[in-house]
């Protein structure tokens, strides 16, 4: 089965023709969902073959079919597949939200009229690119898809573009992830270099990361590093994420919660072979991580923007599983587990699944109100029952209530960072920012969920529930959100799976049964520390946000004011980046541009005009007249004749 | 089972001499002229599916080993020339009933196009001087009468007579060069010419000058055809006046044949007297390219542009003579093919825009993109792939000349200066985006009429035809690279 796994991103691109070729009338249905579903779908049911070939021991890691594209010198550029338990866990995160949000933007995107066929021709390119880079054997083929997948998000946020913030939001996207991928392009380059290959057979084996110097080797992971940075949002090209809410809401699910901002993360744990031969870059990737969820936690705390909530909680997440690599490269170094790098992949894919959730719930809400503000909401859990209690499930499970899946997958990404402690004390620090994280998290979400569905609405608006077509895709993945972390306990466990894609990294690899997990983190008193903390800060926004009464302003003074305008205005960040932008890349921009105008221009031009000139003054040569022709024919015959008879044998080349 | 055995010998030409027979035949039955067009494809794609799973399938090989008529050979070399020749000859035969529908005899219009590609043909296979010279013959009678076709347009006719005086007149220094051959090596089967030359350089006086100047003259008389300056100026007046299918016709095959000839003349018969043509060939070469992108610059027609543009062409794919290696040889027949279906696409693009009335100026084609889509894009992949933009076929086969070009110059031994080929094929090849990229503009960015276009059905079918190839050639690169260079080695295999 595996070695058809190239035919799972060609069903939605076939989708993706057939939506933006086809007549429209041909479209039927909501101007090519239908087309859309099935092409979603299509690939769903592949890849679930794939996953349960991958399931029962089967990869496909080197030696799968090749497409070779180009051949210069002895350079081959070829195109594969790559199939591992890492790929089976990034296809089961893209098969199930991709399929599930374009079932739901068939109710959500009812509206939209004539643009929803460029809506879902772009979702069903995207969803193709997605795998495509999921499936990639190669950095130079997973950079392609890479850039494809930044294209779709720029297309995609900027879906409304005569609307002027979403088209500077979606520019703002592509320029920031841009900066990560130049860097990601430079790293790829440096492992060429020296290996001359970019297959991951090739690179990943002991042969290639030999051939590789040990500082070259910092150099390319952290440079592949910082395109994980700009793709997955971390600290400090977080910033567009929040910006790129202005898409539509089911964009905001699938790219920018479930599927493209993971591939920052993907390729950081595609990379662990390379990564744990450079321990610097290590610790690196988890300081980056820590602080981005700390950040980005903090800012969310105070944001009134139900979308922007999700954005930054998104980020935060996204700095825990950062952070859990981090650590477990450390962990796969010194104590030989794989115990971090499951985590991560663990929360991965809990994340995608009640993240998904929490922003259809809020498309859900918006829908509903027209608008993305929490401070005009409240009171709608009663008129939306369904989407009021699918976004508490999916709420819980970002806080890290057991039993729902966000507790177990957050609990081993601590737990994993707290062990790293031993090899580097950093870690004790960043497992202690991590902590904080998952109060504020607790606290930001209730926040939401007691702005939004609690108490009296604050505005005038007709709420009703969203039709079937969106509530039956929320019910799903609220299904998903409470169980998905059981699979900690499937087999020989989840654990074990994941680690699987790296086991010729460690000799660990020990299977626990469940009752072993289980003792295992309940025995651990670090788990009721988060849990406790997770529990006070559902209290604190219950009283907060629920309790009637409470007067918050008592936080807009002194040190505690000065600080919730600091997170009003996202840490300055963003102003920083607008200053630096207009100051520093703006006056180096007129010169360049300076340059450009008078220098290269001017020889351009020069050329042209001496281009235009010349050749105006050979088509005066083409007179039409057929004796001239002839003549000239003669003539150019005997200059050839003097020049071969005469010049040739004198001349001496 | 040899009677299977189609390719062999001379039955691919007599089908198609017999078709061109019955043509008028057909024009007196039927009413529906579209049947003529059926009926003339149906010898070329007999013809095509035969080369195609012979050179490409390799389900088959013809009997290579011993040709029954000892002038004509079949081997990869003349396979892959005749598979252009084919395939140009398959697009201008559907786009051609909508073309010239309002004409009379079109009977005789498909008559001369079979007629020319057998030509044509039987230059790629020849072996023979006199062979040879008999299918340049064919092929240029044919297609002088094809560009007057249309006879009450005064450009037509023009056309018609000027490369009929041209066209003759190179054909007489041909065979006088021919003849001259023929004196100083007594031969004129091709592969022989050298060794016997040879010979009679050591005994006969005054033999090496002889030689020179019929090779002057050859050059002359095969540049008339490929159109290398000085011997161009015939080209952008033809093309203009004559019926556009007929044009893409002349750009795309006729011009490729003058290449057929060329290649098997100077790399088989006169390598042996390298020294002293290489360099004028080289000069040649970057005259050609030059003077053929400036003065596209500066076209407002679309089919003069078209006209300068393949003139530039010749002189990327006129590169391979002076270089002579087989990686060289493999680029040309590489560019032949792309080129054959680049250009007729360009062409036929123009053809399917004439037949609903747009003209034939740079600034008709405003606007196109919105009001036809399909035509637009088409033209500007066409386009781009002739200015040679990655992934389009023109990138990978002038990738592989100004290579090979490149690789001659650094290899041991080799001559340094075949590296200027390359420089001049790169700095005009960024000159050529110029004028390519401009008619984009005008498509794209451009306002014009809001009326839409309907594309004509068979020219529709044809220009796919050419789109598809032009794509496929581009992604399959190396596959198609590796069938040129056997053909290029079974060229240069017989070199004495």
């Amino acid at each position: 089965m595996l070695e058809y796994a190239w035919l799972i991103p060609v069903f939605p691109f076939v989708a993706f023709l057939l939506i933006s070729l086809l007549p429209k009338r041909t479209l039927s249905w909501e101007d090519g969902a239908g087309y859309a579903i099935g092409g979603a779908a299509g690939a769903l049911i592949l890849s679930a073959l794939v996953i349960g070939d991958v399931l029962a021991g089967n990869t496909m890691v080197g030696d799968g079919p090749k497409f070779t594209w180009l051949v210069v010198a002895d350079i081959e550029v070829t195109f594969g597949i790559w199939i591992d338990q890492l790929t089976a866990i990034m296809l089961v995160v893209v098969a199930i939200v991709g399929t599930l949000v374009v079932i739901y933007s068939g109710g959500y995107m009812h509206e939209e009229a004539e643009r929803r066929r460029r809506y879902y021709a772009e979702i069903m390119l995207f969803i193709s690119v997605m795998y495509g880079l999921v499936i990639s054997d190669n950095y130079l083929q997973m950079f392609i898809f890479w850039e494809l997948v930044g294209l779709c998000s720029y297309l995609l946020i900027g879906f409304w573009y005569e609307k002027p913030s979403a088209a500077s939001a979606a520019k703002r996207a592509f320029i920031v992830t841009r900066v990560g991928d130049i860097m990601f392009m430079a790293g790829i380059i440096i492992l060429f270099k020296y290996v001359g290959s970019l297959d991951f057979a090739n690179l990943f084996g002991d042969e290639g990361v030999a051939a590789v110097p040990n500082d070259m080797m910092i150099l390319a992971t952290a440079l592949i590093f910082g395109g994980a940075i700009g793709k997955s949002a971390q600290f400090p090209l977080h910033e567009w994420l929040p910006d790129a809410m202005e898409g539509p809401t089911t964009v905001s699910a699938l790219i920018h919660a479930a599927t493209m901002v993971k591939a920052g993360v993907y390729l950081t744990a595609r990379s662990y072979p390379l990564l744990v031969q450079a321990p610097d870059t290590l610790l690196f990737v988890a300081v980056i991580g820590g602080v981005t969820a700390l950040i980005a936690a903090t800012v969310a705390l105070v944001a009134t923007d139900i979308k922007r909530v999700l954005a930054y909680s998104t980020i935060s997440q996204l700095g825990y599983m950062t952070l859990a690599l981090g650590a477990g490269g450390y962990l796969v170094v010194y104590a030989d587990s794989a115990g971090g790098y499951s985590a991560a992949l663990f929360h991965l894919m809990n994340h995608a699944f009640f993240k998904a959730l929490l922003f259809l719930c809020a498309g859900s809400v918006i829908h509903a109100v027209g608008t993305n503000d929490m401070r005009m909401m409240g009171g709608l859990g009663k008129k939306m029952k369904i989407t009021s209690l699918t976004m508490l499930v999916g709420a819980i499970a970002i806080s890290g209530v057991p039993p729902f899946s966000g507790f177990w997958s957050k609990d081993e990404v601590l737990a994993a960072v707290y062990s790293a402690g031993e090899f580097n004390s950093l870690f004790l620090l960043l497992w202690i920012m991590g902590i904080a994280t998952a109060f504020m998290t607790a606290f930001y979400m209730f926040r939401m969920w007691f702005m939004t569905f609690a108490g009296e609405p604050r505005s005038d608006y007709h709420a009703h529930e969203s039709p079937k077509l969106m509530t039956v895709p929320l019910m799903i993945l609220a299904a998903l959100a409470m169980t998905s972390g059981f699979v900690l306990f499937i087999g020989d466990g989840f654990g074990a799976f994941s680690g699987d894609s790296i086991s010729e990294l460690f000799h660990g690899g020990h299977h626990e049964s469940a009752a072993d997990i289980l003792s295992h983190i309940f025995g651990d008193p670090l788990t009721y520390v988060s849990l406790v903390l997770a529990v006070m800060g559902i209290l604190l926004a219950y009283r907060m946000y629920y309790v009637p009464g409470f007067d918050r302003s008592v936080f807009a003074r002194g040190l505690s004011g000065r600080l919730q305008k600091a997170l009003e205005n996202r840490w300055y960040i963003s102003r920083f980046y607008d200053d630096f932008a207009v100051k520093v890349v703006y006056g180096f921009s007129l010169v360049a541009d300076a340059f450009d105008r008078y220098v290269i221009d001017g020889i351009v031009n020069g050329f042209a005009f001496l281009g235009a000139r010349s050749g105006n003054v050979i088509r005066r040569t083409q007179t039409g007249n057929v004796q001239r022709y002839t003549s000239l024919i003669v003539v150019g015959l005997c200059l050839l004749l003097i020049f071969m008879l005469y010049i040739v044998p004198w001349g001496g080349w | 089972m040899e009677i299977w055995n189609v390719l062999d010998e001379f039955l691919p030409q007599l089908l198609l001499v017999l078709f061109a027979l019955i043509m008028p035949a057909l024009d007196y039955f039927f009413k529906d002229k579209r049947v003529l067009a059926f009926a003339a494809l149906a010898p070329l794609v007999a013809y095509a599916l035969a080369l195609v799973s012979w050179t490409i399938g390799g389900y088959w090989e013809p009997a290579i080993s011993e040709p029954r008529i000892g002038l004509l050979e079949v081997n990869l070399f003349s396979g892959v020339f005749a598979l252009a020749f084919v395939a140009v000859g398959i697009i201008v035969v559907l786009s051609s009933p909508e073309f010239i529908k309002a004409e009379r005899n079109q009977g005789e219009y498909y008559a001369l196009l079979l007629l020319a590609i057998t030509g044509m043909t039987v230059v790629a296979l020849a072996t023979d001087l006199i062979v040879l010279f008999v299918g340049l013959e064919v092929a240029g009678i044919a297609s002088f009468a094809l560009s007057g076709f249309s006879k009450r347009e005064k450009r037509s006719a023009e056309a018609a007579t000027k490369y009929f005086i041209v066209g003759g007149f190179s054909s007489a220094l041909t065979l006088f060069a021919i003849s001259l051959f023929y004196g100083v090596s007594g031969t004129t089967e091709i592969a022989a010419m050298g060794p016997q030359m040879d010979a009679m350089f050591a005994d006969v006086d005054g033999t090496h000058s002889v030689a020179v100047l019929a090779t002057v003259m050859l050059i002359a008389g095969l540049g008339f055809k490929i159109a290398a300056v000085p011997f161009h100026m015939w080209a952008p007046d033809v093309y203009e006046g004559a019926p556009t299918p007929v044009s893409g016709l002349l750009a795309a095959a006729s011009k490729k044949m003058g290449f057929a000839a060329l290649f098997k003349i100077f790399l088989l018969g006169l390598v042996v007297v390298k020294a002293d043509w290489d360099v004028a060939i080289g000069i040649i070469a970057i005259l050609t390219m030059t003077v053929g992108n400036l003065v596209a610059v500066v076209q407002t027609n679309i089919k003069r542009m078209l006209a300068y543009s393949s003139i530039a062409q010749a002189g990327y794919i006129l590169m391979v003579l002076p270089i002579g290696t087989e990686y060289a040889v493999a680029g040309g027949l590489f560019h032949v093919l792309t080129h054959a279906f680049m250009k007729s696409g360009a062409f036929m693009v123009v053809a399917a825009l004439a037949v609903r009335g747009v003209g034939e100026s740079i600034d008709d084609f405003k606007g196109l993109g919105k009001r036809s889509p399909f035509l637009a894009l088409a033209m500007t992949l066409f386009l781009f792939s002739l200015a040679g933009i990655p992934p389009l076929a023109g990138f990978a086969s002038k990738f592989v000349l100004f290579s090979s070009a490149v690789d001659a110059s650094i290899a041991p031994g080799g001559q340094s200066w075949l590296l200027w080929l390359a420089v001049a094929g790169v700095l005009n090849s960024a000159l050529s985006l110029y004028y390519y990229a401009r008619v984009v503009k005008r498509m794209y960015m451009e306002k014009g009429s809001d009326e839409r276009i309907a594309i004509p059905k068979m020219t529709g079918v044809a220009i796919l035809f050419a789109l598809v190839m032009t794509i496929l050639l581009g992604v399959y690169f190396d596959a198609v690279l590796e069938l040129c260079q056997e053909a290029a080695g079974s060229l240069l295999q017989s070199v004495p």
